[in-house]
């Protein structure tokens, strides 16, 4: 038998599986794999062409890395690469100290009622759009209406221009970040760790251990695989700005940039009147190699320590 | 499970070449349509916020072009902040598309025209577009060439840009000032300070974050710091951040800013349809028409009143403000040429478009005077975007000599120095997109006199420099030497 009979009598043998699997597969083919193709217009200077989509990409000229070079060319350069980093470091490290925290919180609460009211309070910022989430900041901290410098009248603090001021830049955003996503991903641990066998608990209590050792020792422990999971997850997005949070929050200030610009507003900044498709394009390839390589090596250390917990 | 998924590759690769082969087939031409029994349909999309009976309307102009010319009409309105970026999207995608908006400050013309997301029609404005030629100002075609070809139709209306200091004429009769006094943005002061102390709560001077000082340049791309002065003989190309003018008015906004004429957040604020529609400004600068009086103070619901504040020039902008192009991929270029010749022409074609069907959106009272009707509301569409507004009906409050004035504008209108020149960016794209990041950080701040122009022009300048302009201002430099020595 050849391989090829091989290979149909394995399609055979796991067809309820397979037959499982196929809606995700098609649509991972039809929306991730089938438009990889389109790279190739990262490498381009892209034209139309009368006869369709397909044929502009061919005959569009070849112009190597030229389409990269804008994403490298200025101090800008350094700029955006350090806010996207950095920030992106801050929002994995405190969102998950956090949302861990606040989960671990919700379980320990034994009115049900009440947990259920500070689980949905917290959810639903998420599911705000950034542009309403920039309103909210703006009418905190709008220079003559703002509240915050409404209170700081009170005590006789001059106000603050917040939007012309960026020293408070990076403690606003991550605070907003943090205000927005908390919620949803202290969900995604509350939910594993309702998922607990409450048996180890019943045990430590036995055994005489209070409630932040049982903490320390059982939910911790059993949070780590899902919390690797998502970190490393997170990682790979590390090159990623929330566009949203870093323009319409800050609402576009031009004196904010030195804080705030990331490389997703730098290159919607840079290409929004040209219209350059390879240009972007390059800069999102970009972005995503670098998250692949990040993901890959991440991974490759949780391997090393503990092979269970890494995503493959 | 992972040794069986690489098993599946082959098949994942087939299947991906196979589907990408098929989408390449497709298409094809039907021959013999294009009558009264068989027409075709154009789809045209244009700027504008959606309005409810478009395709009530557009039932009733198929009727009418189908007779005429053999076409239906399908009209696609997409509303004004997103029009640019879905059409670049839909043009490099290569939707099926037969005429499009297009102008200089959505859905860039010029730059869209480069990279082929519309039809020549040098030849296709000669066959069929005969009626367009004759009625265009023939400053319109002139100036919208690019590279020497015609890719648009301009719609015939004002031709020269001109600014004017607005004011809201409540606080003008209340402390009865004498407008004709502002001329230039320094005459502007004592007013302002007078608004400020009797009337607090209202704007003195409303600027929003689009807006910058008037200064006698002509922009290669606008708000980018390249110009030539307007009354240059050599065109030598400046970077404007570095002339008199503008740092005059900068220290002038900038000072208006500090004194409270201008509001706070200036360099934050989108627009200032808010502060428009409650009457709390008292001053502001905008491009005016003839009549645009009228114009204005209808649409605030208050009499608004202006004064010139520059001259009447004719710009690349100006001159592009607003066209219909035939996309590359259109089906039928001939037949989308004879409609926008007919559209361009036909005063009935050219109010139903503009005004909906009448009896149910306006009704006549007179030949050429109309009056809207409460159904109007569901077709409210913007005039100047779809093609000749002098063919329009005149409303009951328009004076009577309304387009005969447009003419004498038009007319009188001076050219300025960079009329006809497009500078093509292509060669340096790179140093654009850094050099608009660097503007888009500087610009509105320094613009609206939110920051000390001491301090601020300086590091902008120190920024722009870093990020190629002097590369893209001698690029620049080449190609306006060149149109030079081709056009004299």
């Amino acid at each position: 038998m050849g391989a090829l009979g091989r290979f149909f009598k394995d399609i055979n043998k796991n067809k309820a599986m397979l037959i499982m699997v196929l809606p995700a597969t098609l649509w991972f083919i039809f929306f991730s794999y089938l438009p990889m193709a389109g790279m190739v217009i990262a490498f381009k200077e892209y034209r139309y062409s009368r006869d369709g989509f397909l044929a502009s990409i061919i005959q569009s000229k070849w112009v190597g890395l030229q389409n990269f070079k804008f994403l490298f060319s200025t101090n800008d350069a350094y700029i955006i690469t350090r806010n996207t980093v950095l920030y992106n470091i801050f929002f994995i490290v405190l969102g998950l100290v956090i949302a861990v925290a606040m989960a671990i919180m919700l379980a320990e609460i034994t009115n049900k009622k009440l947990a259920k009211v500070y689980q949905t309070g917290m959810f639903l910022p998420y599911f705000l759009s950034w542009v309403i989430v920039g309103y909210f900041a703006f009418s905190f901290l709008s220079l003559d209406k703002g509240v915050v410098n409404h209170m700081f009248s009170w005590f006789g603090i001059d106000p603050v221009n917040w939007y012309s001021d960026p020293t408070y830049w990076p403690i606003i955003i991550v605070v907003v970040f943090l205000w927005k996503s908390v919620g949803y991903n202290s969900v995604i641990y509350l939910a594993a760790i309702m998922g607990i066998d409450k048996s180890l608990y019943e045990a430590a209590m036995i055994d005489g251990a209070n409630k932040w050792q049982q903490i320390r020792n059982i939910t911790i422990p059993m949070l780590t695989p899902l919390i690797t999971i998502l970190t490393l997850l997170a990682i790979g997005k590390i090159f990623y700005a929330d566009f949203g949070l870093f323009y319409q929050v800050p609402r576009d200030s031009g004196t904010l940039y030195s804080v705030t610009n990331v490389i997703d507003t730098y290159v919607y900044r840079g290409l929004k009147s040209t219209g350059e498709i390879g240009m972007s394009t390059a800069a999102g390839l970009y972005q995503s190699i670098i998250g692949f390589v990040l993901v890959i090596t991440s991974n490759g250390i949780v391997r090393k320590f503990n092979k269970d917990n890494a995503l493959f | 499970m992972i040794r069986k998924k690489r098993k599946f590759m082959p098949a994942l690769t087939l299947m991906l070449v196979m589907s990408i082969v098929l989408s390449a087939c497709g298409g094809g031409k039907n021959e013999g349509e294009g009558t009264a029994e068989k027409p075709v349909e154009l789809i045209w999309y244009t700027i504008g916020t959606p309005q409810k009976d478009v395709d009530k309307v557009m039932k009733e102009v198929s009727k009418y072009t189908a007779e005429k010319i053999g076409v239906t009409i399908k009209m696609n309105m997409i509303d004004w902040g997103d029009y640019s970026q879905k059409l670049q999207v839909m043009t490099a995608s290569g939707e099926a598309v037969d005429i499009m908006f297009t102008s200089s400050w959505a859905f860039d013309y010029v730059q869209s025209a480069r990279k082929g997301a519309f039809m020549q029609i040098d030849d296709l404005l000669k066959e069929h577009g005969q009626g367009i030629i004759d009625t265009l100002d023939p400053a319109f075609l002139e100036g919208s060439k690019v590279d020497g070809h015609n890719y648009g139709i301009p719609a015939n209306k004002e031709l020269p840009a001109q600014e004017v200091w607005r004011f809201n004429k409540q606080y003008v009769d209340k402390y009865k000032l004498d407008i004709s006094k502002a001329t230039t943005l320094e005459s502007l002061e004592p007013m302002l300070k007078l608004i400020k102390e009797n009337e607090p709560g209202v704007y003195p001077f409303a600027v929003d974050k689009n807006q910058m000082p008037n200064v006698p340049y002509d922009y290669i791309i606008e708000k980018l710091p390249m110009a030539v002065s307007l009354d240059t003989k050599d065109y030598k190309i400046v970077n404007v951040l570095d002339t008199p003018e503008m740092k005059q008015a900068l220290n002038t906004m900038h000072k208006y800013y500090k004194a409270g004429y201008i509001p706070t957040e200036a360099a934050t604020m989108d627009s200032m349809t808010d502060v428009q529609t409650t009457g709390k400004w008292f001053s502001d600068r905008a491009t005016t028409q003839p009549f645009a009086d009228n114009l204005w103070s209808a649409s605030y619901g208050y009499p608004v009143v202006s004064t010139p504040a520059s001259d009447a020039l004719i710009y690349n902008w100006s001159v592009m403000g607003s066209m219909q192009a035939i996309s590359a991929n259109s089906k039928y270029p001939e037949k989308a040429m004879e409609f926008l010749n007919l559209l361009n022409t036909d005063p009935v074609l050219r109010n139903m478009i503009d005004s909906g069907i009448e009896g149910v959106h306006y009704k006549k009272t007179s030949d050429n005077v109309m009056e809207n009707l409460p159904e109007a509301k569901n077709y409210d569409m913007p005039t100047f975007s779809l093609g000749n507004v002098m063919l329009t009906y005149l409303n009951s409050t328009d004076p009577a000599n309304k387009w005969e004035e447009f003419k004498k504008f038009n007319d009188a209108g001076k050219e300025a120095p960079l009329l006809g020149f497009n500078f093509d960016p292509t060669k340096v794209t790179t140093e654009i997109a850094a050099v608009q990041n660097v503007k888009e950080e500087f610009w509105a701040p320094l613009m609206t006199g939110t920051v000390d122009p001491e301090v601020y022009l300086k590091r902008a300048n120190d920024k722009l420099k870093a990020a190629g302009l002097d590369k893209i201002m001698a690029e620049a430099q080449r190609q306006l030497d060149e149109w030079r020595a081709a056009n004299k």
